[in-house]
């Protein structure tokens, strides 16, 4: 009987998240409800979660919780801490949570909301969850190792070296690319200016506080904290108000890309304790209650979708980024469906805290369908406001013009109704001089989220303050991604250079800490120089080279999973790692093959610098404007050597583990696995483990 | 009634513990109990201290993701 109706249970959810699909898919004229987008991704997910992760566990993984866990074995209170399943949820989820899920969708949103919500429920339940469940599997087996150790163990030492690699180069493109979307957000803009920089004193603050006075106390000093942030969140609008106050406030893309080289700097290489982490603990906070409060708005005031299902930029030529539907959807949307990234979490913290072996399913697959949850709000966001408005925010001023009136112009004739006034009266609606040519997806989801919260609380006359808290919520924690992996980078440069010159590699060394903090905010700065001065916004280059390293670096994780399930002997049910892995290798190299080699100046790389070169040679660039030229060219063909670099070495890396696999298949090599040996637990079945405290 | 009182108290217990453990509040006692279970016999480190190097090794590997 309980058989039965648990059947039925399933077969209603499922038959629910089928309906809520086909509504999304097959709906046209009316506007949708965003009800819909809940309802689907909603059941889409419970279904996942009760069969798919069920069935991996069991057959592909055999989870067995009588297996002592590394946080067991080498529980020593600090690293290897046994950790509360739901505590640990929570410690995985905020890691895993970034900007990506939330400026990804907005962005993919020019396709039209189909493509990518779509993606984002597909791509997450057969990609980005399997990969984070079965990366965070193999760590737990192997004491916690990362995925570099794990690559240079079961694949190749070359494979090991390589994803080292790979890391570092991902972490350098991220970090530029993330802090160009905080530089978008925040170009001319006083009031949010302002609340940004008012959030470095009050970290610095927190960071005294926490280090002197109460030292750990977390919560109280958080709490605080937070208190503090909304409080220049309000107090912002009177800065921007002041004419004195509000042109200190009010800087230009390149000024704002050295103040926020500068942080990053002085965020390496000062004590962590100071800046960094009050900064972090600020972020998660505000990170997770912005998240909640968002879907919670969805829910009670569940907006009318304005976007199409799919708009006639499927064709490549929209204007926010070029290229068509199939690669740049995928590339786009990146961490919100699958991202390499997490492998590095799920290798990283994660393992060496969990109780049981049963509850990677949770924490691994479970996470990560939350993060895709967060991508589907962002969508949803980016959607219900009126697609004109969304293109005046989010294309450059070289394709819609830098007036209300040209932008109105240049988006209606595209079919999307759009007069001067509109973009106007909403800038002076949140408290903005303009929101045109604003391109990083920031600012629109702030719109969105801002239109979804007012109209929950306050009205059109907190409508500034909204607008306002959500570009602090969304560049508070992508500093926190900056400046968190600018130190780790250091960590990296310092380990690099420590097997060629020894005293550089001690984390110690004032000279070494100062070098190599230069040396990765040089890199990271670089790539934000150039997306600031690119006349077509940046984000059109840079965001689909991040989208490219962020999904090699998932086809990497996958190639060490199914060459890890292989040597386990599970061939069956190889098809499971062997799937995605096959499809982001086939979206990443089509998608770099483009972006290097396109004809078309707006999407290849090295046809837009000798576009560049020829305009040069012709004499059409004005006299001062040609040592800009030159830079831009030179900043094309770096990025087309930087994508065919990333392309090479996972290509070099899948055909070390072809050789393997077949020497295996073939028989013609014994399998060796290099898990930790079995030994069993000596916790009772039940053991809740400590509720520890760890990485949050 | 007190039954569902006590049940109420039960749980926003642990939504508390659950809080502090999520965020580093509860770290440093965490770390105590550990110790205490393993029988360790070389002084603890002072809660100062062991804030300090707890945030050393965070930032020092990957811990937020894009």
């Amino acid at each position: 009987m309980k058989k039965v109706l648990f059947s039925i249970v399933w077969v209603a959810v499922g038959t629910i998240g089928v309906a809520g699909l086909a509504a999304i898919a097959l709906h046209r004229g009316e506007h949708l409800n965003a009800t819909w987008f809940v309802v689907a991704a909603g059941c889409c997910y419970l279904v996942a979660y009760r069969l798919y992760s069920s069935f991996i566990s069991a057959k592909l993984l055999a989870l067995d919780d009588t297996r002592a866990t590394p946080a067991e074995r080498r529980d020593d209170g600090r690293d290897f801490v046994p950790t509360n399943k739901w505590v640990l949820l929570g410690h995985h989820f905020a890691a895993i949570a970034g900007p990506g899920p939330l400026v990804g969708p907005t962005l993919a949103a020019q396709f039209g909301y189909l493509p990518g919500t779509l993606w984002l429920i597909v791509g997450a339940v057969f990609g980005g969850c399997v990969q984070d469940f079965i990366i965070l599997f193999c760590s737990i087996r192997r004491d916690g190792k990362s995925l570099g150790e794990m690559a240079r163990e079961e694949v190749s030492k070359r494979g090991g070296f390589i994803a080292q690699l790979a890391v570092l180069a991902i972490m350098i493109i991220l970090l530029g690319v993330v802090a160009l979307v905080v530089v978008n957000a925040l170009k001319s803009s006083p009031w949010a200016t302002f609340t940004l920089a008012m959030s470095i004193p009050i970290a610095l603050l927190l960071g005294l506080y926490l280090r002197f006075l109460r030292p750990g106390r977390v919560l109280e000093a958080s709490a605080f904290g937070v208190a503090l942030l909304v409080f220049v969140v309000v107090a912002g609008q009177w800065v921007a108000d002041s004419p004195s106050w509000a042109r200190i406030f009010t800087l230009s893309g390149v000024s704002l890309a050295f103040a926020i080289i500068i942080y990053g700097f002085a965020a390496s290489a000062l004590p962590v304790w100071l800046l960094l982490a009050p900064r972090d603990y600020l972020s998660a906070f505000i990170k997770v209650g912005a998240t909640f409060s968002l879907a919670a708005g969805i829910l009670l005031v569940h907006p009318e979708i304005q976007m199409p299902a799919l708009t006639r930029f499927v064709d490549g030529t929209g204007p926010v980024f070029s290229g068509r539907i199939f690669p740049f959807c995928f590339i786009t949307i990146a961490c919100g469906a699958v991202s390499g990234f997490h492998a590095l979490i799920s290798s990283g913290t994660t393992p060496k805290m969990i109780l049981r072996e049963s509850h990677a399913r949770p924490i691994g697959y479970g996470a990560m369908l939350m993060e895709s949850f967060v991508g589907v709000m962002a969508m949803v966001a980016a959607c219900s406001m009126t697609p004109g408005v969304f293109f005046a925010i989010n294309s450059p001023a070289s394709i819609v013009g830098a007036t209300p009136e040209a932008a109105a112009s240049t988006i209606s004739g595209w079919g999307f109704p759009l007069s001067a006034g509109t973009m106007t009266g909403l800038a002076h609606a949140v408290g903005e001089h303009t929101l045109l040519n604003r391109a990083g997806g920031a600012p629109s989801l702030a719109v969105g989220m801002a239109q979804i919260f007012s109209s929950t609380i306050g009205g059109d006359r907190l409508l500034g303050i909204w607008y306002h808290f959500a570009i602090m919520f969304e560049a508070l924690f992508i500093l926190t991604v900056l400046d968190a992996g600018t130190r780790v980078g250091r960590f990296m440069v310092q380990e690099l250079g420590g097997r060629v010159w020894k005293p550089f590699g001690r984390t110690s060394w004032m000279p070494g800490i100062l070098l190599s903090s230069a040396l990765i905010v040089g890199a990271w700065g670089y790539f934000l120089y150039q997306g600031v001065i690119d006349p077509l916004g940046g984000i059109n280059s840079l965001w689909p080279l991040f989208g490219i390293a962020n999904q090699l670096l998932a086809a990497v994780a996958l190639v060490v999973a199914t060459t890890i399930l292989l040597k386990m002997g599970r061939t069956r049910w190889i098809w499971v790692t062997l799937v995605p892995m096959a499809w982001l290798i086939t979206v990443t190299m089509t998608a770099g093959w483009q972006k290097i080699f396109h004809p078309d100046p707006r999407l290849g790389f090295l046809s837009y610098a000798n576009a560049m070169a020829a305009q040069v040679a012709a004499g059409k660039i004005p006299v001062d404007k040609i040592a800009e030229a030159h830079r831009l060219i030179f900043n094309q063909r770096l990025d087309a050597v930087v994508t065919a670099v990333l392309a090479l070495m996972i290509l070099v890396l899948v055909v070390e583990a072809l050789v393997q696999w077949t020497a295996i298949l073939a028989r013609r090599r014994v399998p060796v696995l290099h898990e930790t040996p079995y030994q069993r637990t000596r916790w009772a079945p039940g053991t809740e483990g400590v509720s520890a405290g760890g990485d949050d | 009634m007190r039954n569902v009182l006590r049940r109420v108290s039960k749980a926003s217990g642990n939504l508390w513990q659950g809080l502090r453990a999520w965020c580093g509040d509860s770290a440093y006692e965490s770390y105590l109990r550990s110790r205490a279970v393993r029988s360790v016999n070389c002084s603890p480190l002072s809660r100062e201290e062991f804030y300090v190097q707890q945030l050393n090794r965070r930032y020092s590997r990957p811990n937020r993701c894009c």
